[in-house]
């Protein structure tokens, strides 16, 4: 089966008189260089950032201590960081395909809160439990718990943009009650905390390592992206295509629920995140999915490492949990978007 | 701390009940209020002041640690929250003690059933404090963290007053503060020390002041940082922090296993090159401490003891 894709074509020189589309590209190739030198430059600040005398002159000289630091603590948070931030970004970007809808994420659907009651019920039920039985566990609630979204959103008649979002965030409160319910009676609130709030303290070589995952998940996202396109165009506009619609849809739910339940397992929710990237990408370049999946990467890699570098330095030596620094950024943008939006189209 | 015995008060309320029978002459009830003595203690605590019986009939506890303080005392307790009581409490467990709620939520119905003419709070249900003393006499022996030792012992001779049994308290307290005393010596050349608690695969760090600050204001353990962290919960910190504040002794509480979860025990938390760095672990100086006793209980008689002498086998 061969993905049938989009030729890009060649930039040219930006005129006065260029077309839009092409004044856009340039744009687009610009902010796409400047995009990928911040994610270096930031990725490089973290490897620095933090306790500990770690500098790079000490680190080539070959100090023993130094060199402990950044491969078993430094190294792992960064690289954990790019990857839990570009994979929560691109699937958000493919939740809102699927739901056809520009304001949801796996945060605002019930993805997330529902890997987060499979956690719950692993620690009670099978308190040893390993990481991977976990992580299971966590994906297959996080698969239900969107698939039970998605049949919701296809009963309601009228899809108001503004709708769907809420319909999401009242399902997601209704499950995260659940959750708050069973942890409250069987004391794991202040644990349940730390799959609640996402935080990369805690991050160390041997315990990021199923981050790789949500890596490959995303480079499958991006192969699969133009199917999600036509999938969101609904099911007849699909089947008319030759592409099998709920073959299309159970693909994007696994990919989706696979990296929110990674993610929550490994460091925790981290909210809005979805939600803003592909949103402030589209304002960028436009709604070429094929295209924009790599900037979603780039720019969501990007902002998880800023709100992290904020959060590690603003009480130095104490730490701010990066879910608390992407959720206070996170709201504005989403309110900006909300009522920008709700300006162009009322 | 004000005995009053409070003739007046006795005198006035045995005469009401004397009006609502409406048959005793007043007289006879003068004769009365001299027989009963309905004492009273004025008790000064967090929240206030509050008038309590003497030796009170049943008492409630929301704070493990007056629980403690009673049991050592030989004192009655019929309430106590549903918890997960350490092995030295475990008798509180029992069915035929009543339950009065969780640790941070009173169920007032069975509280009000049980008619209680005392009840003990402390900083996780504080908030309650004005509804349950509508039930009962209430009294908040809050520990203050900033000045936990003083505290410690008012909340102790507060108990000792209502219960009268001062004597058995002081006497209690000074072989405490004997103890201290030895632990303080010992913590003067021992190195420094660091307080941090596993929850979730992740770490907070403890200072002076703070709910497990007796390491340091009380037993004289010179932290190795100064960490500022206010009220009950720590600040967030990583493995790197570890490594470079490298204490001499990390004491270990896991909040996990506080709450009756066998999660990711801290020994596995701590398992990695950061902390085996640091001169605690190359000493073998990382001494963990009971969750229940230092989470739950904390400032109890008996368990403030047990506390003193973790810390001083430890240095």
């Amino acid at each position: 089966m061969t993905v049938p894709s989009t030729p890009v074509p060649a930039p040219a020189p930006a005129s006065a008189a260029a077309p839009p589309e092409r004044r856009r590209l340039v744009r687009s190739t610009a902010a796409l260089v400047l995009g990928v030198c911040a994610v270096v430059v930031l990725a490089a600040v973290s490897l620095f950032v933090g306790v500990g005398d770690l500098s790079l002159a000490s680190l080539l000289a070959g100090d023993p201590t130094t060199a402990m630091l950044f491969w078993v603590s430094q190294l792992p948070r960064t690289l954990s960081i790019v990857l839990a931030g570009m994979a929560l970004s691109v699937a958000g970007l493919i939740m809102q395909l699927m739901a056809r809808n520009k304001f949801v994420e796996p945060s605002t659907v019930g993805t997330v809160e529902s890997a987060q009651l499979g956690i719950l019920a692993v620690t009670v039920l099978l308190p040893g439990a390993s990481m991977f039985l976990k992580m299971s566990t966590a994906s297959v609630f996080a698969a239900a718990g969107t698939a039970l979204f998605l049949l919701i959103l296809r009963r309601i008649p009228l899809r108001n943009t503004l709708i769907v979002p809420l319909v999401g965030i009242m399902l997601g409160g209704v499950i995260s009650a659940v959750t708050t319910f069973f942890a409250y009676r069987t004391d794991l609130l202040q644990t349940l905390n730390s799959w609640m709030i996402g935080d990369f303290s805690g991050v160390l070589r041997g315990r990021y390592e199923l981050l790789w995952i949500v890596g490959a998940l995303t480079v499958i996202g991006y192969l699969a992206a133009d199917r999600f396109t036509v999938a969101g165009m609904g099911q007849d506009f699909t089947t008319n295509l030759g592409l099998n619609y709920n073959r299309v849809m159970a693909l994007g739910l696994v990919i989706v629920s696979l990296i929110s339940a990674v993610v929550v397992v490994s460091v925790g929710s981290i909210p809005f995140l979805g939600l803003i990237v592909p949103n402030l990408v589209s304002l960028l370049i436009g709604d070429n999915v094929r295209r924009a999946v790599p900037w979603v990467a780039v720019f969501g890699a990007g902002f998880v490492l800023l709100c992290d570098i904020i959060g590690r330095t603003i009480r130095y030596p104490y730490e701010i949990p990066v879910g608390v620094v992407v959720s206070a950024v996170g709201s504005v943008i989403f309110l900006y978007l909300l009522l920008r939006k709700r300006g162009s189209h009322a | 701390m004000i005995i009053k015995s409070r003739l007046l008060a006795g005198t006035a309320l045995v005469s009401l009940l004397a009006l609502s029978a409406c048959s005793t002459e007043a007289a006879d009830a003068n004769a009365d209020a001299e027989s009963t003595q309905a004492s009273t203690v004025t008790v000064e605590h967090a929240q206030g002041s509050t008038d309590v019986p003497v030796n009170p009939e049943t008492v409630y506890t929301f704070d493990l640690g007056a629980l403690d303080t009673m049991d050592a005392l030989d004192i009655d307790v019929d309430g106590v929250p549903a918890a997960n009581f350490p092995e030295s409490l475990s008798q509180y467990g029992a069915e035929e003690i009543t339950k009065i709620g969780s640790m941070k939520e009173p169920d007032f119905e069975a509280i009000n059933a049980g008619a209680p003419d005392l009840i003990i709070i402390s900083g996780r249900v504080a908030d309650s404090y004005e509804e349950l003393s509508k039930i009962a006499p209430t009294i908040d022996l809050s520990v203050d963290n900033a000045d936990a030792w003083n505290s410690f012992k008012k909340n102790t001779q507060t108990l000792g007053s209502i219960f009268d049994k001062e004597d058995l308290v002081e006497e209690k307290l000074d072989a405490l503060e004997g103890k201290v005393e030895d632990t303080k010596e010992l913590a003067a050349d021992a190195g420094n020390g660091l307080i941090v608690m596993t929850s979730g695969g992740e770490m907070t760090a403890y200072g002076a002041g703070s709910r497990f600050g007796i390491i340091h204001d009380v037993l004289g353990v010179t932290p190795a940082a100064e960490v500022k962290s206010e009220g009950t919960h720590g600040e967030s910190v990583s493995f790197n922090y570890i490594a470079d504040t490298n204490p001499d002794h990390l004491f270990v509480i896991d909040r996990d296993v506080a709450v009756g979860t066998s999660g990711e025990a801290a020994s596995a938390v701590l398992d990695n090159g950061l902390v085996k760095s640091t001169n605690a672990s190359r000493n073998g100086k990382i001494v963990p401490l009971d969750s229940a006793s230092w989470y739950l209980v904390g400032y109890g008689l008996n368990n403030v003891d047990t506390m003193v002498n973790t810390v001083h086998d430890a240095l």
